[in-house]
């Protein structure tokens, strides 16, 4: 908790400097695409974030790291393409069922699956959650084919009226374009966020989850049921891409690895963030879209992820507790 | 923190350990690739001759098929491997073999999960099987690997779709190319572009895919297109596979304020990326892909609507104008659910080559089978290439050459060569109407 304000002005600092000393060489000659490049990164940001938070507290609180949760992302956009394919569910209406339906199905995993393995050797564990992944991604093979596909919403460039303003999108901010879907996506991953951080500050089903998180013997002798709040945090964590698979749908492809693709992403977004942290999660997310569009506009000919992994080795050299991680006891 | 380190650290190793293996593997086999060409050259020589011997009640003639049935390509994997499921099938309602007795084919399938090491080991595998010869394996990288095993045991492998240059600069005898090679693929792309609009192209923005494939492609077709008085103001690499939004590569092309935006890569990044040309409406003549993976595709159609609409692209392409091909197509679409794609097409054309060379062979000895192929000439083929299919000394097919389509009226029509032309392209054409 100490040093929590402080991390916070670091991340400030660190994105200040980079938009300071990315202006200056760039701002005049090539405003738009700087401006793109800034939008693209924080709306995809947000989509890492919201795919992060549920690994990241899955681990801080079951100390599991969970190789199946892109693939359980794949599940979640499956059933909402489905729901839109043959009920002609909206997606974001989709969410109503998709959040449910992971929660039960990571509620499921965890009591039948992860539980037995619990105390067992990390990399049990590690051999598990991937075989689970595989399983997903080969049955998804089996009954949806690899072929990719994708849907387009009929009023993803629409005039909203909104009544002071109205916005007619795709909208320009400062000449970047910011698409309807990934807008939607965005605030939702910031709503959702919040939403999960009140959770677990708030109520008393939060402070459960936190005491199993901190001290899982001590929780139990005051009366909680520690294997229950495994199996509910499980299932939030699946939650959470279970919205952000009906989410990006519009935006993304349909196949079986797409929410894989997301897996590794996530993976830095938990480092970056610190291990089991709400906030760690949602700053680290928008942190990787920022750097990954930054690293596309100012190093060429070289693959966006390079300045993803520089900024990952460079918190596990200097800070390998995370931005918003507890220092290791 | 620390465990998690652990894992992140091991899985990192893993990886690296993979991608070593890789090209170790590549370097090893180019340099033991040389030595056995000559051996089964000179054995193929004295074996043409082989009098047919009486073959004994007809027993199968294996053949294998190599591609990634499962991993992010397994789309176009399947879809390929029923494109071979088929040609054999027909083969063998038609009487099998007539030549060995009316021996049936059996095709052998085999998955690369995309991964060349995985392609190298299943190669091996089917070799081990007994199969007269081998196809795949839609991508460079993984029949770079497949090529050198088959050339090492001396069983021919026909490539159906397979671009980069490299696989047959190694002096192989047993490896043969339907596709063109990507030199064909970027020189035709700029070609075609010259031809579409002469003087009204002068400039290109370059998005492509940072792998071998989508390199090499760029390469030739920034070469040819120095030729053509066609400058090439960006080249922007992007990673196929991990990427879930193009708008910030295709914003920075738009930047450069280029005649027209080319793109090369395969289906997925290729979706994001005309999404991303389209929310941006770039100020561009048209956006053409070169060796694309989606733009020409009914899939491509099928999702996007009118937006796909005046999309290019210059790929190989099967020959749509003939009645014969539609029967083909009709009838992939009803057994397998989904249309076929050009790529499934040189799967079921390269099942059709193997076949006249064992019928010309009578034989199923894989060093005949490689003697008939270097002789093969079909003109009654698939593609819409300028004339038979035949192979040169390395083992490319002479005649193929990528078609330039687009998609007018809401469908994928080809209009150049001349003499392939379904419909005269629109140009300058962007569904937004940019220039």
């Amino acid at each position: 908790m100490r040093g929590r304000p402080r991390n916070a002005i670091w991340a400030a600092l660190a994105i200040v400097a980079g938009l300071l000393l990315t202006q200056s060489t760039w701002w005049d000659t090539n405003q738009t695409v700087f401006a793109q490049a800034v939008v693209s990164g924080l709306l995809i940001g947000g989509v890492y974030s919201l795919v992060a938070m549920g690994l990241s507290l899955v681990f801080g609180v079951l100390d599991i790291i969970n190789f199946a949760h892109g693939a359980l992302m794949t599940i979640a956009i499956y059933v909402s393409y489905l729901l839109f394919l043959n009920q002609g569910v909206d997606p974001y209406l989709s969410l109503f069922i998709t959040i449910p339906l992971m929660f039960i199905l990571g509620v499921g995993i965890q009591r039948f699956a992860i539980n037995p393995v619990m105390d067992a050797p990390i990399h049990n564990q590690l051999l598990l959650t991937l075989g689970i992944a595989i399983i997903i991604e080969n049955l998804a093979l089996v009954f949806f084919t690899g072929t990719p596909r994708s849907i387009e919403l009929s009023y993803a460039r629409n005039e909203f009226d909104l009544g002071p303003i109205t916005l007619d999108f795709p909208v320009k901010v400062f000449g970047a374009v910011v698409t309807l879907p990934k807008l939607i996506a965005f605030i939702m991953a910031l709503l959702l966020a919040a939403l999960l951080y009140l959770l677990i500050k708030r109520t008393q089903l939060g402070a459960a989850i936190r005491a199993a998180a901190q001290e899982p013997e001590g929780a139990e002798l005051v009366g909680i049921d520690v294997r229950r709040i495994y199996t509910i945090t499980f299932g939030i964590g699946a939650a959470c891409v279970g919205a952000a698979g009906a989410l990006v749908i519009p935006f993304l492809f349909v196949s079986p690895t797409a929410g894989a693709t997301f897996n590794i992403i996530a993976f830095i977004v938990v480092v970056l963030g610190g291990m089991g942290s709400i906030p760690g999660a949602l700053v680290g997310g928008l942190v990787i879209g920022l750097t990954q569009e930054m690293t596309q506009l100012f190093v060429s000919g070289s693959s966006k992820l390079l300045g993803v992994f520089v900024v990952f080795l460079a918190v596990l050299l200097f800070r390998p507790e995370g931005l918003f991680g507890r220092v290791q006891r | 923190m620390r465990k998690f380190t652990i894992y992140l650290a091991l899985l990192l190793s893993l990886v690296m350990i993979a991608a070593a293996c890789v090209s170790e593997a590549e370097e090893t086999t180019t340099t033991t690739a040389a030595e056995p060409t000559e051996t089964t050259q000179a054995e193929t020589t004295t074996t043409t001759t082989a009098e047919d011997e009486p073959p004994e009640a007809a027993e199968p003639v294996k053949i294998g098929s190599i591609h990634p049935l499962t991993g992010g390509l397994a789309g176009a994997g399947n879809r390929m491997d029923n494109g071979a499921k088929m040609a054999v099938e027909e083969i063998n309602a038609a009487g099998g073999i007539t030549s060995l007795g009316g021996a049936p084919l059996e095709l052998v399938s085999a998955d690369s999960t995309g991964a060349a090491e995985v392609g190298q080991s299943e190669a091996e595998r089917l070799i081990g099987d007994g199969v007269s010869a081998i196809i795949g394996t839609y991508q460079s990288a993984v029949t770079t690997n497949v090529a050198a095993i088959s050339e090492r045991d001396g069983v021919p492998l026909v490539i159906d779709v397979a671009v980069a240059d490299s696989i047959l600069d190694q002096g192989y005898a047993n490896v043969f190319r339907i596709q063109p090679n990507a030199t064909s693929m970027g020189a035709n792309g700029a070609k075609f572009l010259n031809e579409l609009a002469g003087d009204e192209i002068k400039t290109v923005a370059y998005l492509h895919d940072e792998t071998g494939f989508g390199v090499s492609v760029a390469d030739a077709f920034e070469a040819a297109a120095a030729e053509y008085g066609i400058e090439v103001l960006a080249r922007i690499p992007y990673p196929p596979f991990e990427v879930t939004d193009l708008t910030t590569e295709m914003s920075q092309a738009a930047a450069t304020s280029p005649d027209v935006i080319v793109i090369t890569g395969y289906y997925n990044d290729g979706l994001l990326a005309a999404r991303a040309a389209t929310d941006l409406e770039v100020d561009v003549k048209a956006v053409v892909g070169v060796a694309q993976g989606a733009f020409h595709t009914p899939q491509f159609v099928a999702d996007f609507g009118t937006d796909a609409e005046l999309f290019y692209n210059s790929n190989y392409h099967f020959n749509a104008s003939d009645p014969k091909v539609k029967a083909v197509l009709d009838k992939f679409e009803s057994t397998y659910g989904e249309p076929m794609d050009t790529e499934a097409m040189l799967s079921y054309q390269a099942i059709y080559v193997i076949a006249d060379a064992l019928e010309r062979a009578g034989s199923a000895d894989p060093a005949e089978v490689r003697a008939a192929l270097a002789d093969t000439n079909i003109t009654d083929h698939f593609m819409a290439y300028p004339g038979p299919i035949t192979f040169d000394e390395t083992g490319e097919n002479v005649n193929a050459q990528p078609v330039l389509m687009q998609v007018v009226d809401g469908a994928v029509q080809q209009v150049y060569p001349l003499d392939l032309r379904e419909t005269d392209p629109v140009f300058p054409g962007t569904p937004w109407g940019g220039s």
